[in-house]
């Protein structure tokens, strides 16, 4: 059964992938990370990708309208991912179903030129979902 | 007759509880948290370090697991969510006797992922450390320990990377609202009607701060990790929903009482008068 790591290794194999790590965006831990981030500093990203998380999360503008209240637990992010398009790159953040209170986002660089973002963006929602969930 | 200031206290080992408003923002900017976890981590000591707020589990200048009163433990995470029915966690704990064991037992048992067990272990560890770091008025102590077992499921930390990210966390908190008190005292919502703009974490919050519980307490009521909740706690004093109790009134009336009553400080007393009518 793979690990952080493993996951985030297989992130690394998508196209175009420059840096990958899995994010605590209640306190911007880093609680894996594999590959370069913007300059150069793994933990400054993590804690950068923490506030776009929370703010994602938790602006009421952004939430699903809700299905009726059964069932709206943990499981389900209130955000499903957030993307950020620059000149020469990609982010793609991944919120991380979890029974329990995981708060893991995914956090992808993709370079833009050979990045393929909605492959990316498909790659990580299935990645995301196994990690916790099996 | 010359007015006599009382003087200033003396210096003390400060405790989480008596804390001067600014000290975080001295300790948030750097500066070692514990010389004796340096030194250890130095010598790549394996044991146990046992401080006031709680126990970090070195090996080879790692840190494998942290425990505290104050943060919740791995299995109370996994137990209280439903992700693990406590039932399989009980059963796991007691056949093997300890932490790595009883993970090992669980990813056997299918009962969660790899990555869901170091996602958990992580939070837990670094909860922990949160409040063992703490500034304490005792010194710790260290007892020497046995190898752990190599190649076992959890992830360990440098521990250079457990103090960086202790500071790191003590300066995001004393952004929010600078006051260290409030990670360890009753804690009792202000506005008793529910205030808009209230996230439903914080809301969970709000109902379980009753005068008695400590942010630690509410967040072992509800199963969950107790940093996430010192944040909400902070940003919810920080916009004026959440404080302490008053002080009993009880409180307030023994400090006039004693110093007369004891004949040895009446007479220090009038020979201190006495040498300053000189």
């Amino acid at each position: 059964m793979p690990g952080i790591d493993e996951c985030l290794l297989e992130a690394m194999r998508l196209p175009g992938a420059r840096g990958a790590a899995l994010v605590d965006w209640t306190s911007g831990l880093a609680l894996g990370v594999v590959g370069e981030f913007p300059g150069g500093d793994a933990e400054a990203a993590a804690a950068d990708v923490a506030e776009l998380a929370r703010l994602a999360a938790e602006q009421p503008a952004f939430a699903a309208v809700p299905a009726g209240d059964a069932g709206l637990g943990d499981t389900d992010p209130p955000v499903e991912d957030v993307i950020v398009s620059n000149r020469d790159g990609y982010h793609l953040l991944r919120f991380v179903p979890a029974p329990f209170d995981s708060g893991a986002v995914l956090h992808l660089w993709l370079g833009r030129a050979d990045g393929n973002l909605a492959l990316a963006r498909i790659r990580l929602g299935e990645m995301a979902g196994r990690l916790v969930l099996g | 007759m010359t007015v006599v200031e009382a003087p200033p206290p003396l210096p003390v080992r400060d405790t989480a509880r008596h804390r001067a408003p600014d000290q975080g923002a001295r300790e948030g900017t750097g500066g070692g948290l514990s010389p004796m976890l340096t030194r250890l981590a130095a010598e790549r000591a394996t044991g146990v370090l046992v401080r006031e707020g709680g126990a970090l589990y070195l090996a080879d200048g790692l840190v494998l697991h942290a425990e505290s009163p104050y943060a919740p433990g791995i299995g109370t995470l996994l137990t209280a969510s439903g992700a693990v029915p406590a039932e399989e966690w009980w059963t796991a704990a007691g056949t093997a006797g300890d932490l790595p064991g009883t993970a090992r037992l669980l990813l056997a048992g299918g009962w969660l992922t790899r990555a869901a067990l170091e996602i958990c272990h992580l939070h837990a560890l670094y909860d922990a450390a949160y409040f063992a770091l703490a500034p304490s008025s005792s010194p710790g102590r260290f007892h020497y320990g046995p190898p752990p077992e190599a190649d076992g499921p959890l992830p360990a930390v440098p521990v250079a990377a457990v103090e960086r990210e202790v500071l790191r966390r003590r300066a995001l908190l004393h952004r929010l609202w600078p006051d260290a008190l409030l990670d360890g005292v009753p804690l009792l919502r202000t506005a008793p009607v529910a205030a808009p703009g209230v996230s439903a974490r914080q809301s969970a919050v709000l109902a379980l701060a009753d005068g008695v519980r400590t942010a630690p307490d509410i967040a072992l009521a509800q199963g969950r990790r107790v940093f996430p909740t010192l944040v909400e706690v902070r940003r919810l004093v920080a916009a004026g929903l959440l404080g302490t109790p008053p002080p009993p009134p009880a409180a307030a009336a023994p400090p006039s009482a004693p110093p007369d009553i004891d004949p040895h400080i009446a007479l220090l007393k009038r020979v201190r008068d006495a040498l300053e009518a000189l």
